[in-house]
Protein backbone atom coordinates (compact mmCIF):
# COMPACT_ATOMS: atom_id res chain seq x y z
CA UNK A 1 0.00 0.00 0.00
CA UNK A 2 1.02 3.72 0.15
CA UNK A 3 2.49 3.01 -3.19
CA UNK A 4 0.49 5.54 -5.56
CA UNK A 5 2.09 8.28 -7.42
CA UNK A 6 5.08 5.75 -8.57
CA UNK A 7 4.86 3.95 -11.78
CA UNK A 8 5.64 -0.22 -11.00
CA UNK A 9 5.33 -1.57 -14.90
CA UNK A 10 8.14 -3.95 -15.29
CA UNK A 11 11.06 -3.83 -17.78
CA UNK A 12 10.34 -6.97 -19.17
CA UNK A 13 12.33 -7.30 -21.78
CA UNK A 14 14.81 -6.06 -20.21
CA UNK A 15 14.74 -8.12 -17.02
CA UNK A 16 14.63 -11.00 -19.36
CA UNK A 17 17.60 -9.61 -21.34
CA UNK A 18 19.65 -9.26 -18.10
CA UNK A 19 19.24 -12.83 -16.98
CA UNK A 20 20.04 -14.11 -20.58
CA UNK A 21 23.49 -11.99 -20.68
CA UNK A 22 24.94 -13.43 -17.28
CA UNK A 23 22.77 -17.17 -17.79
CA UNK A 24 22.60 -17.65 -21.34
CA UNK A 25 21.10 -21.00 -21.00
CA UNK A 26 18.42 -20.36 -18.27
CA UNK A 27 14.62 -19.43 -19.02
CA UNK A 28 12.05 -17.24 -17.69
CA UNK A 29 8.69 -18.84 -18.34
CA UNK A 30 6.40 -16.48 -20.43
CA UNK A 31 3.42 -15.13 -19.38
CA UNK A 32 1.30 -17.48 -21.71
CA UNK A 33 3.03 -20.66 -19.89
CA UNK A 34 2.72 -19.17 -16.21
CA UNK A 35 -1.36 -18.87 -17.29
CA UNK A 36 -1.18 -22.33 -18.49
CA UNK A 37 0.69 -24.05 -16.03
CA UNK A 38 -1.47 -22.49 -12.36
CA UNK A 39 -0.13 -25.98 -10.80
CA UNK A 40 3.42 -25.61 -11.40
CA UNK A 41 3.64 -21.94 -12.21
CA UNK A 42 6.29 -20.33 -14.38
CA UNK A 43 8.46 -17.27 -13.15
CA UNK A 44 8.09 -14.61 -15.32
CA UNK A 45 10.30 -11.51 -15.41
CA UNK A 46 6.85 -10.00 -13.02
CA UNK A 47 8.57 -11.77 -10.28
CA UNK A 48 12.42 -11.01 -11.59
CA UNK A 49 11.12 -7.49 -10.86
CA UNK A 50 9.24 -8.01 -7.61
CA UNK A 51 12.81 -9.44 -5.93
CA UNK A 52 14.35 -6.13 -7.45
CA UNK A 53 11.76 -4.01 -6.24
CA UNK A 54 12.45 -5.00 -2.68
CA UNK A 55 16.23 -5.57 -3.06
CA UNK A 56 15.94 -1.81 -3.49
CA UNK A 57 13.64 -1.07 -1.04
CA UNK A 58 15.80 -2.64 1.34
CA UNK A 59 18.20 -0.60 0.19
CA UNK A 60 16.96 3.10 0.49
CA UNK A 61 15.59 2.11 3.86
CA UNK A 62 19.07 1.29 5.32
CA UNK A 63 20.27 4.54 3.66
CA UNK A 64 18.26 6.82 4.63
CA UNK A 65 18.79 5.42 8.19
CA UNK A 66 22.04 5.94 7.80
CA UNK A 67 21.47 9.79 6.70
CA UNK A 68 19.31 10.00 10.03
CA UNK A 69 21.88 8.62 11.99
CA UNK A 70 24.58 11.49 10.46
CA UNK A 71 22.00 14.09 10.63
CA UNK A 72 22.13 14.55 6.81
CA UNK A 73 18.87 15.70 4.91
CA UNK A 74 20.10 13.96 2.19
CA UNK A 75 21.60 9.99 0.81
CA UNK A 76 25.07 10.46 0.27
CA UNK A 77 27.07 8.27 -1.50
CA UNK A 78 28.64 6.46 1.81
CA UNK A 79 25.27 5.67 3.83
CA UNK A 80 24.77 3.71 0.42
CA UNK A 81 27.56 2.05 0.67
CA UNK A 82 27.31 1.30 4.42
CA UNK A 83 23.55 -0.03 3.29
CA UNK A 84 25.29 -2.17 0.58
CA UNK A 85 27.71 -3.47 3.09
CA UNK A 86 24.99 -4.49 5.82
CA UNK A 87 22.25 -6.14 3.50
CA UNK A 88 25.40 -8.25 2.18
CA UNK A 89 24.69 -11.14 4.44
CA UNK A 90 22.16 -11.71 1.66
CA UNK A 91 24.68 -12.83 -0.83
CA UNK A 92 24.00 -9.58 -3.21
CA UNK A 93 26.80 -7.46 -2.56
CA UNK B 1 34.52 -2.46 -4.29
CA UNK B 2 32.13 0.47 -3.57
CA UNK B 3 34.21 3.30 -3.07
CA UNK B 4 32.15 6.99 -3.49
CA UNK B 5 32.58 8.25 -6.82
CA UNK B 6 34.62 11.63 -6.75
CA UNK B 7 34.16 12.57 -10.48
CA UNK B 8 34.33 15.99 -11.88
CA UNK B 9 30.77 16.37 -13.21
CA UNK B 10 30.41 16.40 -16.80
CA UNK B 11 28.82 19.12 -18.58
CA UNK B 12 25.57 18.18 -19.69
CA UNK B 13 26.27 18.97 -23.34
CA UNK B 14 28.81 16.14 -23.71
CA UNK B 15 27.17 13.58 -21.22
CA UNK B 16 25.08 12.19 -24.20
CA UNK B 17 28.00 11.89 -26.94
CA UNK B 18 30.18 9.89 -24.24
CA UNK B 19 27.26 7.38 -24.03
CA UNK B 20 28.65 3.82 -24.82
CA UNK B 21 27.10 0.70 -26.74
CA UNK B 22 24.26 -0.10 -23.96
CA UNK B 23 24.99 -3.20 -22.01
CA UNK B 24 21.86 -4.55 -21.07
CA UNK B 25 20.21 -3.26 -17.83
CA UNK B 26 17.70 -1.22 -15.90
CA UNK B 27 17.64 2.06 -16.99
CA UNK B 28 19.47 4.77 -14.73
CA UNK B 29 16.62 6.67 -14.72
CA UNK B 30 14.46 3.79 -13.71
CA UNK B 31 16.34 3.17 -10.82
CA UNK B 32 16.75 6.56 -9.85
CA UNK B 33 12.72 6.75 -10.00
CA UNK B 34 12.37 3.59 -7.74
CA UNK B 35 15.30 4.36 -5.12
CA UNK B 36 14.20 7.97 -4.82
CA UNK B 37 10.29 6.93 -3.92
CA UNK B 38 11.62 4.67 -1.46
CA UNK B 39 14.56 6.49 0.01
CA UNK B 40 11.94 9.54 0.69
CA UNK B 41 14.39 11.96 0.97
CA UNK B 42 17.07 13.68 -1.52
CA UNK B 43 19.88 11.43 -2.47
CA UNK B 44 22.21 13.00 -3.99
CA UNK B 45 24.12 11.67 -7.60
CA UNK B 46 27.04 10.31 -6.90
CA UNK B 47 24.85 8.24 -4.01
CA UNK B 48 22.19 6.83 -7.43
CA UNK B 49 25.87 5.72 -9.11
CA UNK B 50 26.30 3.21 -6.40
CA UNK B 51 22.62 2.22 -6.37
CA UNK B 52 23.32 1.71 -9.65
CA UNK B 53 26.87 -0.61 -9.24
CA UNK B 54 24.55 -2.31 -6.47
CA UNK B 55 21.88 -3.23 -8.93
CA UNK B 56 24.03 -4.36 -11.31
CA UNK B 57 25.60 -6.89 -8.52
CA UNK B 58 21.82 -7.93 -7.41
CA UNK B 59 21.39 -8.95 -11.28
CA UNK B 60 24.00 -11.16 -11.46
CA UNK B 61 23.83 -12.97 -8.39
CA UNK B 62 20.52 -13.31 -8.87
CA UNK B 63 21.15 -14.88 -12.29
CA UNK B 64 23.48 -17.36 -10.32
CA UNK B 65 21.21 -18.11 -7.59
CA UNK B 66 18.08 -19.04 -10.12
CA UNK B 67 20.19 -20.84 -12.31
CA UNK B 68 21.78 -23.17 -9.25
CA UNK B 69 17.81 -23.61 -7.79
CA UNK B 70 16.47 -24.72 -10.99
CA UNK B 71 19.47 -26.97 -11.99
CA UNK B 72 19.26 -28.50 -8.38
CA UNK B 73 15.65 -29.46 -9.47
CA UNK B 74 16.70 -30.80 -13.11
CA UNK B 75 15.03 -28.24 -14.69
CA UNK B 76 15.67 -25.28 -16.83
CA UNK B 77 13.26 -23.07 -16.97
CA UNK B 78 13.14 -21.18 -13.56
CA UNK B 79 9.85 -21.67 -11.89
CA UNK B 80 7.54 -19.33 -9.29
CA UNK B 81 9.45 -22.26 -6.23
CA UNK B 82 13.03 -21.36 -7.27
CA UNK B 83 11.52 -17.40 -7.23
CA UNK B 84 10.07 -18.30 -3.90
CA UNK B 85 13.47 -19.97 -2.40
CA UNK B 86 15.25 -16.84 -3.38
CA UNK B 87 13.22 -14.47 -1.57
CA UNK B 88 13.22 -16.67 1.46
CA UNK B 89 16.92 -16.72 1.60
CA UNK B 90 16.96 -13.27 1.28
CA UNK B 91 14.47 -12.68 4.41
CA UNK B 92 11.76 -11.40 2.44
CA UNK B 93 9.52 -14.05 2.35
CA UNK B 94 8.69 -16.15 6.02
CA UNK B 95 6.21 -17.54 7.61
CA UNK B 96 4.46 -13.99 8.26
CA UNK B 97 5.10 -12.74 4.95
CA UNK B 98 3.83 -15.10 2.82
CA UNK B 99 4.79 -14.78 -1.08
CA UNK B 100 0.93 -13.73 -2.13
CA UNK B 101 1.14 -10.26 0.47
CA UNK B 102 4.71 -9.65 -1.06
CA UNK B 103 3.04 -9.39 -4.87
CA UNK B 104 0.24 -7.63 -4.01
CA UNK B 105 1.61 -4.75 -1.75
CA UNK B 106 4.52 -4.44 -4.32
CA UNK B 107 3.34 -4.85 -7.90
CA UNK B 108 0.52 -3.19 -9.96
CA UNK B 109 -2.82 -5.12 -10.60
CA UNK B 110 -2.30 -6.64 -14.12
CA UNK B 111 1.45 -8.51 -12.72
CA UNK B 112 -0.51 -9.51 -9.58
CA UNK B 113 -3.35 -11.15 -11.41
CA UNK B 114 -0.69 -12.94 -12.93
CA UNK B 115 1.27 -14.12 -10.17
CA UNK B 116 -0.95 -14.56 -7.12
CA UNK B 117 -2.68 -17.55 -8.46
CA UNK B 118 0.66 -19.94 -8.88
CA UNK B 119 2.15 -17.89 -5.66
CA UNK B 120 -0.90 -19.03 -4.28
CA UNK B 121 -0.95 -23.15 -5.07
CA UNK B 122 2.47 -23.07 -3.73
CA UNK B 123 1.28 -22.43 -0.23
CA UNK B 124 -0.29 -25.10 1.97
CA UNK B 125 -2.18 -22.48 3.69
CA UNK B 126 -4.36 -19.87 1.56
CA UNK B 127 -6.24 -17.11 3.83
CA UNK B 128 -8.97 -16.30 2.67
CA UNK B 129 -11.08 -12.81 3.31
Amino acid sequence: GGEAGMKRTAPRATLRRIIRKHKPELRLAANADLLVRRGRGGAGAESVHLSFLLFLHRLAEEARTNAFEDKSKIIKPEHTIAAAKVIKHFEYL
Amino acid sequence: SLQPLRAKPIPKSLRASQRKPREPGVASSLIKKIFSHYAKIKVARDALKIVEKCTERYFKQLSNDLEAYSKHAGRKTVEMADMEVLLRRQGLVTDKMPMHVLIERNLPLEYRKLLIPIAESGNKVIPRK
